[in-house]
């Protein structure tokens, strides 16, 4: 694990030092590395050797950034054997359950109750960035942002460092992190015009809400266009990029119903239901429209944020930063 | 004890490595680090302390070790395969005073690498404002005195089979051996009747990683070592080298050269 | 005259990777006394290098006793009195000549001016003063051999133990080298060396032992050998035979006869036989005999 980070790790400064062009590599050098048939992928950093390499850096950051929520924790999940036998994880605290959910998880470092060997498992757990972390929270998010910058300098083609990078800056909550992160994701489209994830996030950003106002109409055409991106190419799509497809699908729907525009609200159902068939959302909102009364038991957790009373509210009231001793 | 014995052994390691340039290597290293520091500066990013110290800490303890085990591995073997023990064993010296000699300059190669490596990845995290913090100090003891323990371990290995096979089996340890210890504890928890025989292999591995402060010393607000446990850091440090001298001693003492 | 060293019953045994033992020295006995310079003869694999390994201690005997100055061999109280050359000289190829022997020096004890001074004046005797600061890895192997000598005289050792000696050296290197040895002895020092070059053993040895197959096969004083291996020869004319006196005569082309003895008293009684029976003697020549043809000879015999 250290030697495979470090390998990584050495490559994200020696890639740096080359930056982001990778445009004079021809495809021909690889072109079976093209994960996806999306034309965005086509000057992929993997289509060279060199590109191969920031895109495990790129992944590398992508990873360490849960190291830097913990503190320099280091977690797994359970083993199978672990959750038959009871073994129970840390979980996160009660404020940060529903955003985290680290009942899995446990410390890499085995914890004094389950450690055989007695003083040397102490001296491990003084040494090493260890602590119990039963019911934890975690530090702001808004610290890994760098990291993301870096990921996406470095293989601008990495879709998750644009959208999550994106999400933790939406955490501000304010007029602020709405236009870092639009801008941010701008950005992304920029290198990826045709991923169904950052234009649904770009989506997400006008949906969220500022001052009691969500922007439907802005938000309208990114959905429709990732939508429309997804249909194209739907034999083509990614694991990620069919999850992202169906919330997107999600999304256009409830749009759609906000904006008034039933016959299009059907449509986008029907569509998403051709790809998505066993989707519960989907399936309830395609009730609504047909005047079923949904049971209160049935809804599950809102698709968009909820107006809050108080969106004012600092981030750090919410999500204390962890000081360990 | 023979210092002088040891003091001339050790010089010759030291020189040979010197002008092998293997230090070099740790030099174009550390260049390259800071040459990536200072661009990614110029690019503007901000907010990478963490980042920067992990990476210094992740390279340093690597590259220390690369050089400790590959220093440390062909001490005894290179002396056989170039003839050149024999002109050393016709001095009136004792075959565990030659071992001493060289595992001194061995150390002292490593420790020199490691040094000079921390010194330009303090540059580096400058350039980033990383704020000095004296957990850093503990940390570059305990890993100054773990890399004793890598050393003694390859030199050990190296004596009982070829030196590529004690470099690899060296690295697999070195860098494994948290993983491994954890793994045990894994194992035995699931299974409690194979307890006393995980304790056993636990208790012969090098524990390199208790000597890992990096951890510390790259996250924000983790407080300083106990004393008592750099206290036990020495300790095992010197037990663990103190036992593998002895191998090595037990093999070659009687080996037929 | 006290020995200098004294090898009683060795058996040295290797084993292989296969795990099969090898005997390389069987039984062997032998003295060497203070300021001899004793030659240690036997072809290829007869067990010479290891009955030399066994005196510095790098190898374990099987059995046996082997004793330097009274001590036990491959001690360091022995090895403290013995300057060793490998038998392939290899110093470290990153160091110096002055830094090699700085080491080897600290290690038999010497430090400050005085291992320095001496430093200088070996490199000086071994005629490579001035490459003393050369990397060891730029020298020839003939300059690295001269190292080696010169790390062997450190602390002016009281036995030299030299492993094939002049190898690698120049016909004027070998000549320095044997006024040097020779100085040495008469300095007191013992000598005792492994050789092919049997030139160079009839040059500097008092005494020679020949080992075959990791076992003795005899021990010759070279003069004695000397004056066993001369040949005498008498050429005459007359038809006279030298049955009973020699088997080695033979008819030269233009009709005169030579006959070869190995003794003189031979020579003595074939001269009064042909005065004796008319025969006309047209040469007597007395000649060294040759002591390749003694090793081979001898070797073949103790096959």
């Amino acid at each position: 694990m250290k030697v495979a980070s470090v390998v990584v790790g050495g490559t994200v400064l020696a890639a740096a030092l080359v930056g982001s062009n990778t445009g004079s590599i021809k495809e021909s050098v690889n072109p079976a590395i093209k994960p996806v048939g999306l034309e965005a992928q086509d000057s992929h950093a993997a289509a060279s050797l060199l590109g191969q390499f920031r895109t495990s850096a790129s992944s590398w950051l992508f990873l360490h950034a849960d190291l830097y929520l913990h503190n320099g924790v280091e977690m797994r999940p359970l083993t199978d054997a672990e959750i038959r036998n009871g073994r129970k994880g840390v979980g996160s605290n009660p404020n940060e359950a529903k955003i985290h959910d680290d009942s899995k998880i446990v410390t890499v470092i085995p914890s004094e109750k389950i450690d055989f060997r007695g003083i040397f498992g102490d001296v491990e757990r003084a040494t090493t960035s260890y602590k119990d972390m039963t019911g934890h929270s975690h530090n702001t998010p808004r610290d890994s942002l760098p990291l993301f910058r870096l990921m996406t300098f470095l293989d601008p083609q990495f879709v998750p460092g644009w959208t999550t990078g994106a999400n933790i800056m939406l955490w501000e909550k304010d007029r602020e992190g709405f236009r870092k992160a639009l801008t941010y994701l701008n950005e992304g489209l920029q290198h990826n015009p045709k991923s169904i994830d950052i234009l649904s996030q770009i989506a997400f950003c006008h949906l969220k809400e500022f001052g009691g106002k969500r922007d439907f109409a802005q938000a309208l055409p990114f959905l429709k266009q990732a939508s429309a991106i997804a249909h194209e190419n739907w034999t083509r799509l990614s694991d990620d990029e069919i999850a992202a497809t169906k919330t997107n699908y999600q999304r256009l729907v409830v749009t759609l119903r906000e904006l008034g525009k039933p016959e299009e609200e059907r449509l986008a159902v029907m569509e998403g239901l051709d790809h998505f068939p066993d989707d519960v959302p989907l399936g309830r909102m395609l009730r609504e429209l047909n005047g079923e009364v949904i049971p209160e038991a049935e809804l599950s957790p809102p698709l968009i944020i909820k107006p809050k009373t108080d969106s004012s509210e600092p981030e750090e009231t919410q999500k204390p930063k962890i000081r360990f001793i | 004890m023979n210092f002088s014995a040891y003091r001339a052994l050790a010089r010759c390691v030291v020189l040979e490595s010197l002008r092998r340039k293997d230090l070099w290597v740790v030099a174009i290293l550390g260049f390259v680090i800071l040459l990536a520091s200072s661009t990614l500066g110029f690019f503007g990013f901000s907010g990478l302390e963490i980042f920067a110290k992990d990476m210094a800490v992740t390279v340093l303890g690597m590259f220390s070790t690369i050089i400790a085990v590959l220093t440390s591995s062909r001490l005894v073997p290179d002396e056989i395969k170039n003839r050149t023990l024999y002109p050393l064993l016709a001095r009136p010296i004792s075959r565990l005073d030659l071992l001493v000699g060289k595992l001194i300059g061995a150390v002292i190669v490593t420790w020199i690498s490691f040094l000079l490596l921390a010194a330009l990845t303090a540059v580096a995290l400058m350039i980033f404002h990383v704020k000095f913090e004296l957990i850093m100090v503990q940390y570059l003891v305990a890993k100054m005195l773990g890399l004793v323990v890598v050393c003694s371990f390859a030199m050990m290995l190296s004596t009982y089979m070829t030196p590529s096979a004690a470099a690899t089996m060296s690295f697999i340890f070195a860098f494994g051996s948290p993983m491994i210890g954890r793994g045990l504890v894994m194992a035995s928890a699931e299974n409690p009747a194979i307890k006393p025989v995980c304790a056993a292999i636990n208790s012969l591995l090098p524990q390199t990683g208790l000597f890992d402060l990096g951890g510390r010393a790259v996250y924000i607000g983790w407080s300083m070592v106990p004393v008592w446990v750099m206290g036990f850091l020495l300790a095992y440090g010197i037990a663990y080298s103190g036992a593998a001298l002895a191998l090595s001693w037990a093999k070659f003492r009687r080996q037929a050269v | 005259m006290s020995s200098a060293i004294e090898v009683k019953d060795l058996y040295v045994q290797y084993k292989t990777k296969k795990g099969e033992k090898l005997d390389a020295v069987q039984g062997l006995t032998f003295e060497v006394k203070k300021g001899e310079i004793v030659g240690f003869l036997g072809p290829n694999g007869a067990g010479k290098s290891s009955t030399l390994k066994a005196l510095m201690g790098f190898v374990e005997a099987k059995s046996g006793e082997a004793l330097v100055f009274g001590e036990t061999a491959g001690t360091p109280e022995a090895r403290k009195r013995i300057g060793y050359l490998p038998e392939v000289a290899m110093y470290y190829p990153f160091l110096t000549p002055m830094e090699t022997l700085t080491m080897y020096g600290e290690l038999q004890g010497m430090r400050g001016r005085l291992l320095r001074n001496e430093i200088e004046d070996l490199l000086e005797v071994v005629g490579i003063a001035h490459a003393k600061n050369k990397l060891n890895r730029s020298m020839s192997k003939g300059m690295l051999q001269r190292v080696g000598i010169a790390q062997s005289l450190l602390g002016n050792p009281e036995l030299l133990v030299l492993d094939e000696v002049t190898s690698g050296l120049d016909p004027v290197g070998r000549k320095e080298l044997r006024n040097l040895l020779k100085s040495r002895q008469e300095q007191g020092t013992t000598l005792f060396f492994s050789s092919h070059e049997l030139a160079e053993v009839d040059m500097l040895c008092d005494r020679i032992l020949l080992i075959h197959k990791g076992k003795f096969v005899e021990e010759r004083d070279m003069s004695e050998l000397k004056a066993t291996l001369r040949n005498f020869y008498v050429t005459y004319r007359g038809d006279v035979s030298m049955l009973g006196l020699t088997e080695a005569w033979n008819e030269n082309h233009d009709g005169s006869k030579t006959a070869r003895f190995e003794a003189k008293v031979g020579l003595v009684q074939a001269i009064t036989r042909l005065q004796d029976k008319g025969g006309q003697i047209l040469d007597v020549v007395s000649q060294e005999g040759s002591l390749e043809d003694y090793f081979i000879d001898t070797v073949e015999a103790a096959a």
